[in-house]
C-alpha cells in the first residue's frame, strides 16, 4: 500500500517537472517575433554574421519539439545554456550563486522553527491567556509584513540606526569565518523567517490546543508529572510529526522567497543574478535560473511529503 | 409546477439580520480592519475621480515638483502642508499614497473577480460532476500551483516586458485561478451529497440549474473568505513587483515603488518608506482578519446546515 503512494507521488513528481520545464521553455519559445531579438542584446543586432553563427549554436531551425526535448536533454546533464549577455554559462551561474541562497533559506528555516516551537507550545499551554492574546495579535502581523518592507526595516534599524549590523553585502564562511558570516546573514534571514514563524506558532499552538486535551496528558498530570515536562515530551512530540513536514515545505518556499531579499541586502545569491538578469533582459538566464529554482521547488515539496510519510505510522498504515 | 415544492435551501434558514445587528456581532479587530478597508477603498475612488475631473477635488497633486531642476532637496517631515511630509523628490506622501492604493486594489480585485467567477464555477462544476473531467483539470492545475508563485510572475512579467496595470492585472488574475477552483472544488464535495441536492435531483432539476442555484450560492462564502485572505497575498506580490521595478512605472505612485524611491535618503530618515511600508502592512492585516473572521463564521454555519 505504501509502494503504491510512493509510486503515485513520483508520478506526480516526474509529471510536475516535465510541466515545469515545458511552462519555462514556452515562456522563452512564445515571445513574438524572431527570438534571437530577444535572446541576444540590442548592440549585438547589427552584426549580421554574429547573428546567423548564433542561430545555427543554438539550432533555432529545428522544430519546437525537437529544441525543447535536446534542451531538457541537456538541462538534465548541467548544461543550461550561456547568457548572451555575459558569456556566463547559466549553470556556473547558479553553482556560484547557490550556496548564499541555500544558507538564508536554512537559516531562516532554522530561525523560525526555533522560535515558533516555545512560543507556540506556551501559547497552546496558556490558551486564551492575555500573553496568548498577544502573541495572537504579534503573530498576525508579523504574517502580514511583506518580506521586503521588513528587510528595509531591520537595515534602517540595526545597522543605521543602531549600527549594530553591516548593511549589505556577505562575508563567506570561507573566506571570514562563522560570526563573521552570521552577521550579513542574520538581517535577511530574520525578515525571511518573520512570515513562516509567525504560521508556525499558529499551527503549533492550535495542534497542542488539541494534544494538551487528550487523556494521556491528564493521566501524565494526575501522575504529578511537571508541566513543563508534560509539554515537552508528551504534547510537542505527536505535533511535531506536522511541524516537520511543514518546515520542509516552507524550505522549498523560502528558496523562491529569497529572489527580493538578497537584491535588499545586495547578497550575491541566486536571486540577484536573476533579477539582475531581469534589468539586463538576459533571457536565458532568466530562463535557466527560473527552472531550477522552480524545480528545487517542487523536488523539496515532493521530499516533504514523503517526510510525513516516513515519520507518520498511521499514513504508512492506510 | 405549481404543488412542486422548492428543496429548502440553507439560505433560506437564517433569519436576514439586518445591518446593524451585523455590525454588533463584530470585534473590535473586525470594525478597525473594516473601516481600514473602506478607507483605502475609499481613496483608490477618490483619487480616479480627482484625475477625471482634472485635479478639482481636495487633494494635493502626486506628480507635483516643486524643484524639477537643480539639485535633489532633502524630504521634508510630516507638516501642516504635507500632513505625512513629502518624498525624495518633494511630492507630496500623503497623496501619493492615496493615489497608489488604486493599483494595488486592482491588481488584488481582478484575481479576486477571475477567482471567484472562472475558478469558482469550473471548480464546482468538476466537483459536481465528478469523472475523468475532474481528474484532468485538477492534474492540470496542481501543476501550475506547484510553480513558486512569485519566481513564475517574475519571469512573465520580465520576458514580456508586461509594464501596464491591465497587463499586470490580468496575469495575476489568471495565475490566481487555480487556488480558486481547488477550493471550490474540494467544498463542493460537501455541499453536493447534501438533501437539498438530493431533493433537487429527485424532483427533477436539471444539472445546471442545480449548479447555479444550489451549489454555488452555498460555496460563496468559502470562496469569499479565501479571496480575502489571497487579496492580501497578491498585495504583498504587486508591491514586490513594483518595489523591485517590475510593475507599474514611475511616476506613478504605487505603495512598492514609493519603498524603492524612499531609499535613497534612508540615511536621513525612514519615513518615505515608513508610510507605504504602514499602508502595505495595514492592509494585508486587515484582509487577513476579515479573511479570518469570515472563515470562522463559514465553518459555524457550515457544521451547522
Amino acid at each position: 500500500m505504501l509502494g503504491k503512494v510512493i509510486a503515485l507521488r513520483m508520478v506526480r513528481l516526474i509529471a510536475t517537472l516535465f510541466a515545469v520545464s515545458l511552462i519555462t521553455f514556452l515562456m522563452v519559445e512564445q515571445l513574438p517575433g524572431d527570438p534571437i531579438l530577444a535572446i541576444l542584446p540590442p548592440e549585438a543586432l547589427d552584426d549580421l554574421e554574429n547573428i546567423e553563427r548564433i542561430r545555427k549554436e543554438l539550432r533555432l531551425d529545428d522544430s519546437v519539439v525537437t529544441r525543447y526535448f535536446r534542451w531538457v536533454g541537456d538541462a538534465l546533464q548541467g548544461d543550461l545554456g550561456k547568457s548572451y549577455i555575459t558569456d556566463q554559462p547559466v549553470s556556473d551561474a547558479i553553482k556560484d550563486r547557490i550556496p548564499v541562497t541555500l544558507e538564508l533559506a536554512f537559516l531562516a528555516t532554522f530561525l523560525a522553527a526555533l522560535l515558533a516551537v516555545p512560543i507556540g507550545a506556551f501559547c497552546a499551554y496558556r490558551e486564551g491567556s492575555r500573553v496568548d492574546r498577544i502573541m495572537s495579535g504579534i503573530t498576525t502581523t508579523a504574517l502580514s509584513i511583506p518580506g521586503f518592507v521588513a528587510g528595509i526595516f531591520f537595515i534602517w534599524l540595526f545597522t543605521l540606526k543602531f549600527n549594530w549590523l553591516p548593511s549589505t553585502g556577505w562575508n563567506r564562511i570561507s573566506d571570514k569565518g562563522l560570526i563573521a558570516n552570521l552577521k550579513t546573514a542574520i538581517l535577511p534571514a530574520a525578515s525571511l523567517a518573520l512570515a513562516p514563524l509567525a504560521i508556525n506558532a499558529r499551527l503549533i499552538r492550535a495542534d497542542m490546543i488539541g494534544t494538551l486535551k487528550e487523556d494521556y496528558v491528564l493521566s501524565a498530570r494526575a501522575k504529578g508529572l511537571r508541566d513543563r515536562y508534560i509539554l515537552m515530551r508528551h504534547a510537542l512530540r505527536p505535533s511535531s510529526l506536522t511541524a516537520v513536514t511543514v518546515f520542509a515545505l516552507q524550505f522549498g518556499g523560502l528558496i523562491g522567497g529569497t529572489v527580493v531579499i538578497e537584491t535588499i541586502f545586495a547578497l550575491p545569491g541566486l536571486g540577484t543574478r536573476l533579477i539582475s538578469g531581469i534589468y539586463q533582459r538576459d533571457v536565458m538566464m532568466i530562463q535557466g535560473i527560473t527552472l531550477f529554482i522552480a524545480s528545487v521547488y517542487v523536488i523539496v515539496n515532493a521530499a516533504a511529503d514523503f517526510l510525513y510519510l516516513a515519520l507518520d505510522p498511521r499514513i504508512r498504515r492506510r | 409546477m405549481s404543488g412542486q415544492q422548492e428543496p429548502s435551501n440553507p439560505r433560506s434558514t437564517r433569519t436576514p439580520g439586518s445591518l446593524r445587528t451585523a455590525l454588533s456581532e463584530m470585534p473590535l479587530g473586525i470594525k478597525l480592519a473594516l473601516t481600514w478597508m473602506l478607507f483605502i477603498i475609499g481613496a483608490a475612488i477618490y483619487t480616479r475621480l480627482d484625475r477625471l475631473l482634472g485635479q478639482a477635488l481636495p487633494l494635493q497633486d502626486p506628480f507635483y515638483q516643486p524643484f524639477l531642476f537643480g539639485e535633489a532637496k532633502p524630504v521634508e517631515g510630516p507638516s501642516s502642508a504635507h500632513i505625512l511630509g513629502t518624498d525624495v523628490l518633494s511630492r507630496d506622501n500623503f497623496s501619493r499614497l492615496l493615489h497608489g492604493s488604486w493599483v494595488s486594489l486592482m491588481v488584488a480585485a481582478t484575481v479576486v473577480l477571475f477567482g471567484v467567477t472562472i475558478g469558482g464555477v469550473l471548480g464546482a462544476a468538476v466537483g459536481y460532476v465528478r469523472g475523468r473531467w475532474e481528474a484532468i483539470v485538477m492534474a492540470i492545475l496542481d501543476v501550475v500551483i506547484a510553480f513558486p508563485a512569485l519566481v513564475l510572475l517574475l519571469a512573465l512579467v520580465s520576458i514580456y516586458k508586461v509594464r501596464n496595470l491591465t497587463m499586470i492585472a490580468l496575469v495575476f488574475g489568471i495565475l490566481g485561478i487555480p487556488t480558486y477552483v481547488r477550493i471550490a472544488r474540494a467544498s463542493t464535495l460537501g455541499v453536493a451529497s447534501r438533501e437539498f441536492v438530493q431533493a433537487a435531483e429527485a424532483i427533477g432539476t436539471r444539472r445546471t440549474a442545480i449548479l447555479f442555484r444550489e451549489i454555488i450560492p452555498n460555496i460563496l462564502p468559502a470562496l469569499f473568505a479565501y479571496a480575502l485572505i489571497n487579496a492580501g497575498f497578491v498585495i504583498v506580490i504587486e508591491g514586490t513587483l513594483s518595489y523591485l521595478g517590475l510593475s507599474v512605472q514611475v511616476p506613478e505612485p504605487t505603495w512598492g515603488n514609493m519603498i524603492n524611491e524612499g531609499r535613497r535618503d534612508i540615511r536621513q530618515t525612514v519615513l518615505p518608506i515608513f508610510w507605504p511600508g504602514l499602508f502595505l502592512t495595514l492592509t494585508v492585516v486587515s484582509l487577513n482578519q476579515l479573511g479570518d473572521w469570515m472563515q470562522q463564521r463559514v465553518a459555524v454555519r457550515s457544521s451547522a446546515l
